[in-house]
């Protein structure tokens, strides 16, 4: 689970820093511009250095400086406890005079408060080795560390953190673009939800007793739901067809001719057994409201939150009162700021608001920072 | 599909957000199924409340005869709150109609235990499976014993099937 995230420098963020020790399930609202879906952005370049991004160019560009500060580093931090162990990467980038992409300033990845590395520049400083000693090498300064870094074994502290900083599942589903084909397998679900077939065959691949989650979940928001195949369509393509039956009659449809709420559904069927087979896994679900009917937005929200208690995390962002009325004043994150050129502010709302209806005060503006 | 109103399900309203958390910290507990429960938007104030149960719900609890109501209101220490609000339902519904609440305020009852709502309320629901009361029999919640036993006769076996 994540316990803190801080973002200095970058886009709208200045000091911003997001507590979330022991906290499973939560809210972030504010305004449209406040800054949401740059805590998206900021877990993404996470997502991208554990899955092996290090070229810089491909995480950040100059552009990514708060209101052009290229004076001041852009720094992250992450901490996060993750198989019993706290473990916390800092990582900050630079764009010298006369440089034209950013280079890495300073890297670190620490657990228990021992660093495992450290990195100044382009000096990187590994502090266990299998002889149990130091060992310096050089990297180029335009490459991160972590994801070149060997690890000794599954258990070294640097695999175990890659594997989880890979797992993290950030979604912001466009579902016209979610077509159902496959031509492989994969357990990495793309942010827009483009490659959700190829997930679902790795996730059923991988843990074919996630299907009876994903069934069970699917049949109580589709009702006539009876099952859904790959079917071969062509090379190594497949597509997925879903049937739909009742009263002894039944209808087969491709995945891709679903409504928008109904791939929306699958999504969220997948995600809830992915997170009960696999385990303690991370989810932010971008404006998790879009295309969900009123009679189920409700629904929704407390099967993630029922999920997520067990085991994992999830962070949802919305505009919607349905998915707002789901979360407690103690579980919401409100995000403001008073203008474009001043950084995000992010409070606990439980801190910031007393009153007694929430979303009445929303719609006035009632609420203070 | 959500709770299908042909079948049975309840519908709740609480007062406000505070009470909403409360229903939140119920509707989590891992037992309850609570995809036949549908909360409605906070009324803003116990009269609020039953003003727009009176109005908008009763005639829809004649029209589907599954469906169960709950008003979740501050009681505001007065012990006669839940009688005033019971005396307005007309006969044919008051026996799928209920009024449950903290006694005085939830905010109250959470500085009691110092708790958050929705842990408040996740233990609430568990009790109501396990069907031991031991948070139901805190001073400020005990006043709901009979109704809560009213309640339980009516939606146990599809709430915690």
């Amino acid at each position: 689970m994540i316990q803190r995230l801080y973002a200095h420098n970058y886009r709208c963020f200045e000091n911003f820093e997001l507590n979330l020790k022991d906290i499973s399930s939560c809210l972030l609202i504010g305004k449209n511009g406040s800054g949401k879906s740059t805590v998206r952005d900021v877990l993404e370049i996470f997502q991208k250095i554990g899955r092996g991004t290090n070229r810089i160019r491909e995480l950040l560009t100059p552009n990514d400086f708060a209101w052009g500060k290229r004076n001041s580093p852009i720094r992250f931090e992450l901490e996060a406890a993750v198989e019993q162990q706290i473990f916390k990467y800092e990582i900050a980038f630079e764009l010298p005079d006369g440089f034209h992409e950013l280079r890495v300033f300073e890297e670190k990845l620490s657990v228990r408060d021992t660093v495992v590395y450290s990195r100044k520049v382009a000096q990187v400083t590994l502090s266990r080795t299998h002889a149990n000693s130091e060992a310096n090498f050089l990297v180029d300064w335009h490459l991160v560390a972590l994801p070149i870094i060997s690890a000794s074994s599954e258990k070294d502290p640097v695999q175990v953190f890659k594997t989880w900083l890979s797992s993290l599942t950030i979604l912001s589903p466009i579902p016209h673009l979610t077509h159902g084909h496959s031509s492989g397998e994969t357990l990495y679900l793309a942010k827009d939800g483009s490659n959700f077939a190829e997930w679902l065959e790795g996730l059923l691949g991988t843990y074919p007793a996630a299907y009876t989650r994903l069934d069970k979940t699917l049949k109580q928001v589709l009702p006539d739901f009876v099952d859904f195949q790959g079917v071969p369509s062509g090379g190594n393509s497949r597509k997925l067809v879903v049937q739909f039956a009742r009263d002894k009659q039944s209808f087969r449809v491709d995945f891709e001719h679903l409504s928008s709420g109904e791939k929306c559904f699958f999504i969220w069927s997948a995600i809830l057994a992915a997170n009960a087979h696999i385990g303690g896994l991370f989810c932010f679900w971008d404006e998790v409201d879009n295309h969900l009917s009123l009679s189920e937005i409700g629904h929704f929200t407390i099967a993630l939150r029922q999920s997520y208690q067990q085991q994992g995390q999830i962070i949802l962002t919305t505009h919607s009162e349905g998915i707002l009325r789901r979360f407690s004043h103690e579980n919401i994150f409100y995000l403001s700021r008073k203008s474009h050129l001043e950084p995000t502010i992010v409070r606990p709302l439980s801190e910031v608001y007393k009153g007694r209806n929430i979303v009445q005060d929303l719609i006035l503006d009632d609420i203070e920072l | 599909m959500s709770a299908n109103k042909y079948e049975p399900h309840l519908v709740v309203l609480p007062e406000d957000d505070a009470n909403a958390a409360l229903i939140n910290g119920f509707l989590l507990f891992a037992g309850l199924n609570s995809r036949q429960i549908q909360v409605l938007p906070v009324a803003g104030g116990w009269q609020n409340a039953l003003r727009v149960f009176l109005d908008e719900h009763i005639p829809k609890l004649r029209q589907y005869n599954q469906r169960r109501f709950v008003l979740v209101i501050d009681f505001d220490n007065d012990s006669n709150r839940r009688d005033i609000v019971l005396k307005q339902i007309p006969d044919e519904v008051r026996d799928r109609a209920f009024v449950l609440g903290v006694f005085s305020e939830p905010e109250q009852l959470r500085s009691a235990l110092n708790r958050r709502f929705e842990d408040i309320g996740r233990t609430l629901s568990q009790e109501c499976f396990e069907n031991h009361h031991k948070l139901w029999a805190h001073q400020l919640l005990m006043h709901n014993q009979t109704e809560l036993t009213r309640l339980n006769q009516s939606v146990r076996d599809f709430l915690f099937p």
